[in-house]
């Protein structure tokens, strides 16, 4: 009989737990709405705490934090400007997509928001995405050829625009100075070939493991190798993506390449790398070389062990081929196709993409923006770092390789590629292998 | 539905009517939020995931293309599938035999009465409270292979580092501990519970014939408590195949280690979540399912064997 109320009381008990699970879920959903601001600032309504978008603004959805004090200058100039009240909400990366999916399934969509490459064609093909097209064509403020013509182009489904460039990243080598100095070579500059990378990378190792060369995940692609495949003449899709490159002769050299300087020991052991991201690695002191995206400058050049030994140079070239690329990806504000203010969120988007506001947005340092010349302020975001070597490497941009379902591929590449990171298996088997995956994942597209 | 025979007895006392059904509304009625909850959150999703396992599906809930068993049959071809299903069980394999060894005997050691029990029961219980994610992210600190906790007591008395979760062989075991950590002050408390049941009489009785504390434990203690421990068994076994936030949380997707330890549910979650391709999801969930299934049919089947409810 007792025994029966202590099952009783534990049942009872474990129900509760998960109540308190489902308190634990809305918690942290409160707080993700938490961090929403206040965008309107002039405006007497938007003083008050409340986390809901008022019913007459726009609401704007972001994921990048280190993004939100800067756009929420610039949505003030907006509504200053057009009297149009908005509201920029962040959610992180992680829950971003998640929640624009819900949205998108139950017909909530915040009315603006950012797209990306990875996500834009199930969007469109859906059509959950507000045709600009046409009020693209009869915009006066908007000049779309201002911005690069592939980012312009991965939001272009079926001959119909959905997304304004906002802005692009490029990829850039980080070194330490102290330990170039101590290690008696010269700093990186823009005659460096991967050979000499290669050979830098030795001589900052030292015997007993306390420092290496450089560090780099099989995940890091856009930020690392993918960049020497197409140095080196290789590509990962081909450009009318029906296809891998995956088994191109110049890609299996790259990947060659990269995973040499893992198995030849100038970076830390593999299992150390899977552990810690390249950067904290950097932060650390443990390696001397990383290469990184524009968008970890918040990251990176705030961090106090970077500022007293760090710097930054252009990547290093093929010496064969000698193209210096640099993957490039950039990101598009978008609107929901079934928002009730589409007037006022094409508004928004058109005033986002003229020159003025990303002009603004360059010059507070938030990203690069997309606007072809405006990024010529944005070098002084941090005076204490050589910047102008991520915009040396404008000059030859490879748009990020993408496809419909890009994450199923890409997932499966970082995985394969494992084994030739650790070396149980050569650079040769493996991406013939991965490319015929590949194929088959993207004929099922 | 031992609740239930509860009730019923003593609905069998009260024989007026009025009260009769006075008693069935209320009961209803105070079970209706439970009932409401599980079949909205429970019991439909199941049969939806059912239908949607027979689907190529779509984004948005739109334009999923009936395929019939086309997601069991890439499913049963699919070695990553059986592997993770291993994986899952070394997992429990590992976490439910240690989970409920060491609450047993915690249990056992706190229901003396002594100086701090509280204390020491509170101890144990809190990484019951902690989120899981959390204690998955403090975990992996310490693992870290190179700025961990762990490794730098290894090295500091001499000893060479260890690859906690990023070796093979030993990955699997680094969660499950971190599993079993997290779980005994739950296991404990149910025997605790249990414990308190015995009468004091049986170990009285056994003291005078001259049983040593050991002998005690195995012939009144073990067999008095083990209704409590069929229960943990069959809810911790379940719990330990669905186990999913401490790999999520704590191994990279290039980790060397991963294929060996990602589980049936961390697969669920990639294909449903990661690459928006529901159908085989469920696909691979509806087989967990048919798994704990039939291993909990299995214990039901065996528990007389063992269990006794005197």
């Amino acid at each position: 009989m007792k025994l029966k109320k202590v099952l009783a009381v534990a049942l009872a008990s474990v129900m509760t737990l998960s109540l308190a699970g489902c308190g634990g879920n809305t918690a942290t959903g409160d707080t993700a709405t938490d961090t929403t601001t206040e965008a309107a600032a002039e405006d007497t309504e938007s003083t008050t705490e409340s986390a809901e978008v008022p019913a007459d603004a726009l609401s704007v959805a972001i994921w990048d934090t280190n993004q939100e004090p800067g756009l929420t200058q610039i949505v003030n100039d907006f509504t200053a400007e057009t009297g149009i009240k908005a509201k920029i909400q962040v959610t992180p990366w992680d829950q971003y997509w998640t929640m624009l999916e819900a949205g998108a399934t139950g017909g909530s969509l915040p009315d603006v928001f950012w797209m990306h490459s990875n996500e834009i064609t199930t969007y469109s093909e859906y059509e959950m995405l507000l045709d600009l097209t046409d009020k693209i064509a009869a915009s006066e403020k908007l000049e779309m050829d201002k911005f690069p013509q592939d980012i312009v182009g991965i939001y272009n489904y079926d001959g119909k625009q959905y997304a304004v460039p906002k802005d692009f990243d490029t990829i850039a080598l980080w070194y330490n100075k102290t330990m170039f100095d101590e290690a008696g070579l010269a700093y990186p500059d823009d005659t460096w070939t991967w050979d000499d990378f290669k050979d830098a990378c030795q001589k900052l190792t030292k015997d007993d493991g306390s420092q290496f060369g450089y560090a780099l995940k099989p995940s890091n692609n856009q930020d690392g190798w993918y960049n020497m495949v197409y140095d080196m003449g290789g590509e990962i899709i081909k450009a009318d993506k029906s296809a891998s490159g995956m088994d191109e002769e110049g890609t299996i050299k790259a990947v060659d390449f990269v995973s040499s300087i893992v198995k030849e020991g100038y970076t830390p052991a593999y299992e150390v790398m899977t552990e810690n991201n390249p950067e904290a690695l950097f932060e650390a002191g443990k390696v001397a070389m990383i290469t990184q995206g524009s968008w970890m400058l918040a990251e990176l050049c705030n961090n106090d062990y970077v500022k007293a030994n760090c710097d930054i140079a252009v990547l290093p070239k093929d010496a064969t081929t000698g193209r210096r690329a640099s993957i490039y990806n950039g990101l598009g504000w978008a609107a929901a196709a079934n928002t009730d203010k589409a007037d006022q969120a094409w508004a928004l988007i058109e005033y986002m993409g003229s020159k003025e506001a990303q002009q603004k947005q360059s010059d507070l340092g938030v990203v690069i923006s997309a606007y072809e010349g405006s990024e010529t302020n944005w070098v002084k975001a941090y005076p204490e770092f050589n910047l102008q070597a991520y915009l040396d490497m404008t000059e030859d941009m490879v748009i990020r390789p993408y496809s419909k379902h890009t994450t199923v591929w890409e997932d499966m590449i970082s995985e394969k590629l494992i084994d030739v990171w650790t070396g149980a298996k050569d650079a040769k088997t493996a991406c013939t292998e991965i490319a015929a995956e590949m194929n088959s994942d993207l004929a099922e597209e | 539905m031992r609740m239930e025979v509860v009730m019923e007895e003593k609905a069998v006392k009260y024989k007026g009517t009025n009260q009769k059904r006075s008693e069935f509304i209320w009961g209803w009625l105070f079970i209706l939020p439970t009932m409401l909850g599980l079949i909205i959150l429970n019991i439909i999703p199941i049969f939806q995931t059912v239908y949607q396992s027979f689907f190529k599906t779509g984004a948005f809930g739109k334009g999923n293309i009936f395929i019939g068993l086309d997601n069991y049959t890439k499913m049963f071809a699919d070695t990553a599938v059986w592997q993770a299903l291993w994986n899952t069980f070394k997992y429990a394999i590992i976490e439910v035999p240690f989970s409920i060894a060491i609450a047993i005997v915690l249990a056992v050691l706190l229901n003396r009465k002594m100086k701090g029990r509280t204390v020491y029961r509170t101890i144990y219980f809190l990484p019951m409270v902690a989120a899981p994610a959390a204690v998955a992210m403090v975990w992996r600190w310490l693992y870290n292979s190179e700025f961990g906790l762990l490794n730098h007591a290894l090295n500091s008395i001499g000893l060479k580092s260890v690859n906690w979760i990023s070796n093979p062989n030993i990955a699997f075991i680094s969660i499950a501990v971190v599993g079993i950590w997290s779980v005994i002050g739950y296991n404990m408390v149910l025997f605790l519970a249990g414990l308190q049941e015995i009468p004091r009489d049986y170990y009285e009785a056994a003291e005078i014939d001259g049983a040593s504390p050991v002998k005690q434990f195995f012939n009144i203690t073990l067999p008095l408590i083990s209704p409590t421990m069929f229960f943990v068994t069959v809810t911790r076994i379940i719990g330990a195949l669905q186990v999913f936030d401490s790999i999520y949380m704590m191994m990279d997707k290039t980790n060397p280690a991963f294929a060996k330890t990602q589980s049936l549910v961390y697969l669920f979650y990639k294909y449903s979540f990661m690459e928006a391709n529901k159908g085989y999801g469920s696909a691979i969930v509806m087989l967990l399912l048919v798994v704990i299934m039939i291993i909990t049919v299995i214990q039901m089947a065996c528990q007389k064997k063992w269990v006794n409810y005197n």
